[in-house]
């Protein structure tokens, strides 16, 4: 017997081991008609890994002061071995999060998983999206670019059409009067520790609801009913189903595969496709460059602001649509998750998906 | 149909993602100047129009960078306690222009042109457009805008002299200028280039075709300096497209694999 397997052996018989694999792999059954959306989760997790991975590697060059963040930056674009690949697999990826993020809400919404008895997860889920934003958009000052001065000094400015505490939000947020090293220092602390420290909490919470309701399954096929009501736990069983493993996990290396093969695509054969020629200027307070513009997923917030008469008015609306969203589960208590059968639900669907895209397109040309 | 269905979050999110990562076209702020004239029709507001496709408007210099005044005062843009000073004089506009462009005024005044300036000499915008600046380039130099004054013989000379390098410098503009999009440092080689470029685009201006083809080679090499860095970059950047792509290949045959793993799980699963 060899030295690992007695290894194995002395652990197991003192904690279980196997017996936890085998409950949460071979025997974990999912639905027979499980799709490739279902992937999605597992795509995200592989994409934050990557994400932590490679923000702890720039945290080694990059330095969060005004006089020299920029220069950090470029140092690890041009003279650090390999930094230009992890510095752009970490700019990169957060867009590609944000789009597998986006699929994965949409198709959540879709298929009516939201409902009870998951609305923990969808809230902890949408949280998490949230979250995702935040990171991205104080990861986007880091750089202390042209680009991301003034769109953290334009992102920063809306807050100033809160009614009463406006003017203090603003400074709150910057740290100051105007965008700073006070704003450097304050987006740094929360993009490296504050953000993640609750976005790693929140996962685990996520995942753990996952495993404890169980996955739902597809609403789709002639044979799908809604489950009974039910007002005690009851974990979602699926007799006769597949093993999460191998037959699942299978599935997921497969989608993993291919959202890597994306984010590695445009790393090396279209690096500059999310960054307009000010994120490669260092910031200057006292030039606005021409036509800047937020990250693709905040045009239609941007659009929005400008089209309404005022920017309270954009917020609030803003407010609503996000509120909405959070709360959806519990507005919509319906069993029902066939979208054969939910007419409405889908109308309001499409037309937000292209209400979404129209601003964004109307955002960017604008 | 519901395939179609079950696709509709992919379907519209990924044309957006494409629609969205284009380049979004530049805006210049808009001055008092141009919110008054560019709403005005006619000789007050052509300028504007004219102004809006140069050289200058791609630059971000507005009107206030020839003409002075103060672009944010209505009531005090065209104000001369601002600086504004309004349209130049013929004579004076080589001194307007070169305000700026410095070392072109020297070259020109000592020209065969300068030296015709008051006299039915060309100046700055008689090849350049007013307000339609446009670029100085070779082109500038052409049968039909030479031959409005002179014949076109010993124009074409120094057209010929210029051209190639001129199009050298254009070359390694574009590339540095890729290059700075993906985040390569190319300011020093950039500046460098820019110097060169200035350097070299003032000698047409002395139109002088001895000049120009004695001072040529100078210019070949020290734009041979750059072009060998540059190339370099690019040989790097290439290496790096060509692993890339190959990560990217195995991470497909990766992702067809374990899909084709998955299948045959299942087909086990219905036999059995």
């Amino acid at each position: 017997m060899g030295l690992g397997k007695k290894m194995a052996d002395f652990i197991d018989a003192r904690l279980g081991i196997r017996d936890i694999l085998e409950q949460n792999l071979t025997k974990y059954l999912l639905p027979r008609n499980i799709n490739a959306w279902y992937t999605l989760g597992a795509v995200l997790l592989t994409l934050f890994t990557v994400q932590i991975a490679t923000g702890i590697l720039l945290l080694i060059y990059y330095n969060p002061n005004t006089d020299e963040a920029f220069r950090s930056v470029q140092r690890i674009m041009n003279e650090v071995p390999f930094g230009w690949l992890i510095r752009t697999i970490h700019a990169v990826g957060s867009n590609i999060i944000v789009l597998a993020l986006l699929l994965h809400m949409l198709s959540v919404l879709f298929m009516g998983s939201y409902k009870r008895p998951r609305e923990l997860t969808w809230v902890a889920g949408f949280l998490l999206l949230l979250l995702s934003l935040g990171m991205c958009l104080t990861g986007y000052l880091l750089p202390w670019s042209q680009l991301s001065f003034w769109a953290t000094t334009v992102a920063t400015n809306s807050s100033q059409e809160l009614p009463m505490i406006g003017d203090a939000a603003v400074r709150f947020l910057r740290g100051g009067a105007m965008v700073g090293q006070p704003t450097l220092g304050r987006f740094f602390a929360l993009h490296v520790m504050g953000f993640p420290l609750l976005f790693g909490m929140l996962v685990l919470f996520h995942l753990f609801c996952v495993r404890r309701v169980g996955i739902s399954r597809p609403p789709f096929g002639h044979d799908w009913q809604a489950p009974p009501p039910s007002t005690t736990f009851r974990h979602e069983e699926h007799p006769g189903g597949i093993p999460f493993f191998p037959h699942y996990v299978a599935k997921d290396a497969a989608i993993i595969a291919f959202f890597l093969a994306l984010l590695l695509g445009v790393v090396f054969f279209a690096p500059g496709l999310f960054f307009p020629p000010a994120a490669f200027e260092p910031a200057d307070p006292f030039v606005t460059p021409p036509g800047i513009k937020p990250e693709w997923y905040f045009l239609w917030a941007y659009q929005t602001l400008k089209l309404l008469p005022s920017e309270f008015l954009g917020l609030a609306v803003q407010g609503v649509a996000v509120t909405l969203l959070l709360l959806l589960p519990f507005l919509d208590r319906s069993p029902e998750r066939r979208p054969s059968r939910r007419p409405l639900f889908v109308s309001a669907y499409v037309l937000g998906v292209a209400l979404f895209v129209a601003l964004s397109v109307w955002g960017h040309y604008s | 149909m519901k395939l179609i269905l079950r696709f509709l979050p992919i379907l519209a999110v990924w044309p957006l993602l494409f629609l969205l990562s284009a380049p979004a076209p530049a805006q210049v702020p808009e001055t008092v100047c141009i919110q008054c004239h560019g709403a005005q029709s006619g000789r007050l507001g052509e300028p504007v129009r004219l102004w809006k496709g140069s050289i200058h408007a791609a630059n971000g210099i507005s009107c206030h960078g020839c003409h002075g005044g103060d672009p944010a005062d209505m009531a005090m843009a065209m104000s001369p306690e601002r600086g504004f000073l309004g349209k130049p004089a013929e004579e004076a506009i080589p001194g307007f222009c070169g305000r700026c462009h410095v070392g072109v005024k020297e070259d020109y005044l000592t020209s065969a042109h300068g030296r015709a300036l008051g006299r039915g000499g060309p100046q700055c915008v008689t090849c350049h457009g007013s307000h339609a600046v446009r670029m100085a380039t070779p082109d500038l130099i052409n049968n039909r805008d030479c031959t409005r004054c002179h014949d076109y013989g010993r124009a074409n000379e120094i057209k010929s002299a210029v051209s190639e390098t001129d199009r050298r410098i254009t070359e390694l503009e574009q590339s540095l200028a890729a290059m700075h999009r993906i985040g390569i440092a190319t300011r020093e080689m950039s500046g460098e280039l820019f110097a060169l470029r200035n350097r070299f685009h003032r000698l047409f201006h002395s139109v002088d075709v001895e000049k120009v083809r004695s001072r040529t080679a100078a210019f070949q090499s020290e734009l041979g300096t750059i072009r060998g860095r540059v190339d370099a970059i690019e040989e790097e950047l290439k290496r790096r497209k060509l692993w890339g792509g190959a990560v990217v290949a195995l991470l497909v045959i990766w992702g067809i694999l374990a899909w084709l793993l998955h299948r045959s799980y299942m087909d086990d699963k219905k036999a059995g």
